[in-house]
């Protein structure tokens, strides 16, 4: 046995804690451990069931009486599994016949109720102790969790049985319901008449099933309680790191001393060392094979072992972070086949026939556009019906369709403060801005500019805005290419802004040149 | 060396849980397997049967009335009893007092409301087909021993871990480790001096004696001398 190679970790644990490790080991070997259980107490349980068959509760009781000799088996797997020399089923069960001989009759009778069974049993199996030896060490490794070890038991008892009635439960509610009234309490209760003989058998046979999952956990638990005892008892986790620690500090020492050693008596005469510089261990770049060669080949750690422990440590996390999708998608398509003679031939055939097909129709085909033409019309008169029919439908919730509109400009009312509306200006504006401008050329000049900005937006349909400038106005103006109407926007422009702006009264002469220029572009419009 | 011990150390079979808080610090939890467990439930169940069969003796003078608040009586003790203690007495009921469990999320925080009420309404479903069967099987073939309802709020039982007593460390010359120790090695020596009481005086020298070589000493003074690194290591009390 060596502490090194143990393959839990050694620590003292409370008596709970040493169970719950032994759960962990069952755990951790769960498939060898039932298989050898199953394999070695089934066939014994068909048998004990064939040769009593008219006693099931005999079979059961004495199927039950047995259960210590079968638990070496689980232990056996476990104590060499503890280091790492886990057996295979065939040789778990070859070793069985040797384990069952020390001290079967003590185990099958006196010692069968013990409550620490399960504890006491690596005493006897492990460590190979007898009569007052045996005895003496259960003295000293029960002081403590010897309690636990009983525990175990007493707990194990109720849990074969919960585990047995909820299996036994299971199977009633998987009964069919129509045949559930021939079951009546009162003939299972009866069924000891041997009619329901079978129906026994079946819960023995449950009780064994049981076992199987139930009793190498119970073996594996008293196991660890007693690997836990020893630990407590022997301190064999501070023997643990003291070897390592020993090792750590000697082992490296004895190692560079022996290389030494070694190296000293494999020395050659003196001259050859002169010519070879070769050392033992080349630097990686002078080796010819490269430094993908194996090196470090005389100590435990190779240099390939270690490149395949860096391996594996980068492989995982949190170096390698692996991911499996799995999701549906169409199988395979089939592959195109390539055309066989027959079929090329058959392909030929069918455009033959397609071909006078479409000469037949060709003789059909005033009778084919008089129905052509019937059919569209009566789709015209279709979509056309439909739009009548529901007109006021749509001219309702048409707009929230978002259905595209002729948007309509806006024409602002108002520009700098000037009403803008044709209805607000006076019909001869000429007339009445001469009138004016003797007493109010302010008023004037105003209505001037007020009326051209008025006849831009309505007749000539100047994009006009209410955030646009004068002079963004004039050069709307001569956007519209008209000559005339340029030179007197730009005149009356300048002098509205050096009158409204400035206030500098416009000279007398111009009076006579801008009234007349309207006259001259707008008269003849309101004329006609 | 160290690197290999660390891989190893990795597939090592043990109980303990490390949670990594976010400023980088290990907390071991301690999961508790179905025995604790089976045991601390024995006792709740034990105490809700006394609280029942009291107040049913008390109610019953009430007749019908006390029929009723018996039954809202029952569907309390049965429902809420786990999941009152286990929010207001630090993820313990009585029973899990008894056994040093107690409840915590799976990241070793205090059980919540949400985690608590989801763990114990599926008792409903580990009580299948009978007395916990599911639970049970489930506890027994999971690596933190949980049952469903454990899976399903992210909840662990755990051990409590128990006030550290402050150990009794024999009387030697206080003296440095002449050779670097690391932590695990520490806790090693110390142990060896702690445990002292609970060793044979032959083992003790036996275990001495492995570290004698490095100490240069002899392998009957190995003993008193790793008392004396122990005490270092402790430092003055």
């Amino acid at each position: 046995m060596r502490l090194t190679d143990a393959s839990v970790a050694i620590r003292p644990r409370t008596a709970w804690e040493a169970i719950d490790l032994g759960v962990l080991l069952a755990r951790r070997h769960a498939g060898l451990l039932m298989l050898s259980w199953a394999a070695v107490t089934l066939p014994l349980f068909a048998v004990i069931s064939a040769l009593l068959w008219q006693y099931p509760s005999l079979t059961v009781l004495l199927f039950w009486w047995l259960k210590p000799a079968w638990e070496r088996l689980p232990l056996h797997i476990l104590s060499r599994a503890l280091f790492g020399d886990t057996p295979t089923l065939k040789e778990a069960l070859t070793a069985l016949p040797r384990l069952l001989k020390p001290q079967l009759i003590a185990s099958l009778t006196w010692r069968r109720l013990s409550p620490t069974r399960s504890f006491d049993l690596p005493v006897m199996q492990l460590e190979g102790l007898g009569g007052e030896a045996r005895g003496k060490r259960l003295t000293v490794l029960g002081q403590r969790h010897s309690g636990g070890a009983a525990w175990l038991t007493i707990l194990g008892f109720h849990l074969e049985g919960l585990l047995w009635l909820g299996l036994a439960t299971l199977i009633w509610l998987l009964v069919p319901q129509q045949m559930e009234t021939q079951f009546d309490w009162e003939t299972l209760i009866q069924a000891s008449s041997g009619k329901w003989l079978w129906l026994e058998h079946l819960s023995n046979l449950i009780y064994a099933l049981v076992l199987v999952f139930w009793e190498p956990i119970y073996v594996a638990c008293g196991f660890t309680l007693y690997l836990n005892r020893r630990t407590d008892l022997e301190a064999w986790d501070i023997e643990l790191t003291f070897r390592r620690l020993r090792q750590r500090l000697v082992g490296s020492a004895y190692a560079l001393l022996l290389a030494c050693a070694a190296v000293t008596l494999m020395l050659p005469a003196g001259d050859a060392l002169a010519a070879e510089p070769v050392g033992t261990c080349p630097v990686p770049f002078d080796d010819p094979a490269g430094p993908d060669a194996e090196r470090l080949l005389n100590q435990p750690l190779t240099s390939k072992a270690a490149h395949e422990g860096i391996g594996t440590l980068l492989d995982n996390p949190p170096f390698e972070n692996r991911e499996s999708v799995t999701r549906w998608r169409f199988g395979d398509e089939e592959k195109a086949e390539e055309p066989s003679e027959e079929e090329i031939k058959d392909f030929a055939e069918l455009l033959e026939k397609l071909f006078k097909l479409s000469e037949w129709w060709g003789k059909l085909d005033p009778v084919a556009l008089a129905f052509e033409v019937m059919l569209w019309t009566l789709l015209i008169l279709a979509i056309a019906l439909l739009l009548w029919r529901y007109r006021e439908w749509l001219e309702t919730f048409g707009g929230r369709l978002g259905l595209p509109r002729r948007r309509v400009r806006e024409m602002p009312s108002q520009l700098f403060g000037l009403e803008l509306a044709p209805e607000s200006l006076p019909d001869d504006v000429a007339g009445e801005a001469e009138r004016l401008w003797a007493e109010h050329p302010r008023e004037a000049l105003g209505l001037l500019y007020r009326a051209l900005l008025s006849r831009l937006l309505h007749d000539f349909r100047l994009p006009l805005k209410s955030s646009h400038t004068e002079g963004e106005v004039l050069r709307l103006v001569e956007g519209l290419q008209h000559e005339e109407l340029g030179r007197f926007a730009q005149a009356l422009t300048r002098h509205w802004q050096n009158l409204a702006y400035g206030h500098r009264l416009p000279p007398e002469s111009l009076k006579r040149g801008l009234c007349e220029g309207w006259r001259r572009l707008f008269g003849r419009r309101a004329a006609a | 060396m160290q690197p290999n011990l660390a891989l190893s150390s990795t597939s090592l079979l043990d109980t303990r849980r490390q949670v990594e808080t976010p400023e980088g610090i290990d907390l071991i939890l301690r999961p508790a397997g179905l025995m604790p467990r089976a045991l601390a439930f024995g006792i709740d169940l034990l105490i809700r049967g006394a609280i029942l069969l009291g107040a049913f003796i008390l109610l019953g003078v009430l007749g019908q009335f006390g029929a009723g608040l018996g039954t809202i009586l029952y569907f309390l003790v049965n429902w809420w009893y786990p999941v009152l203690f286990e929010m207001l007495y630090q993820g313990r009921t009585p029973g899990k007092k008894t056994m040093g469990l107690r409840v915590v999320h799976d990241d070793g925080t205090p059980v919540g409301w949400a985690a608590s009420l989801t763990r114990n309404l599926l008792r409903a479903v580990d009580m299948l087909p009978f007395a916990y069967c599911v639970g049970a099987i489930s506890c027994l073939s999971h690596s933190s021993f949980k049952r469903l309802g454990d899976l399903a709020a992210g909840t662990l039982v755990v051990y409590r871990d128990e006030e550290p007593k402050r150990p009794q460390i024999p009387e030697a010359d206080i003296e440095r480790a002449p050779f670097p120790l690391s932590l695990a090695e520490q806790r090693a020596v110390l142990d060896f001096a702690e445990r002292r009481a609970d060793l044979s005086g032959a083992r003790r020298a036996e275990l001495a004696a492995i570290l004698a070589e490095p100490l240069d000493s002899l392998p009957d003074h190995a003993e008193k001398r790793l008392h004396g690194i122990a005490r270092g290591l402790v430092g003055s009390a």
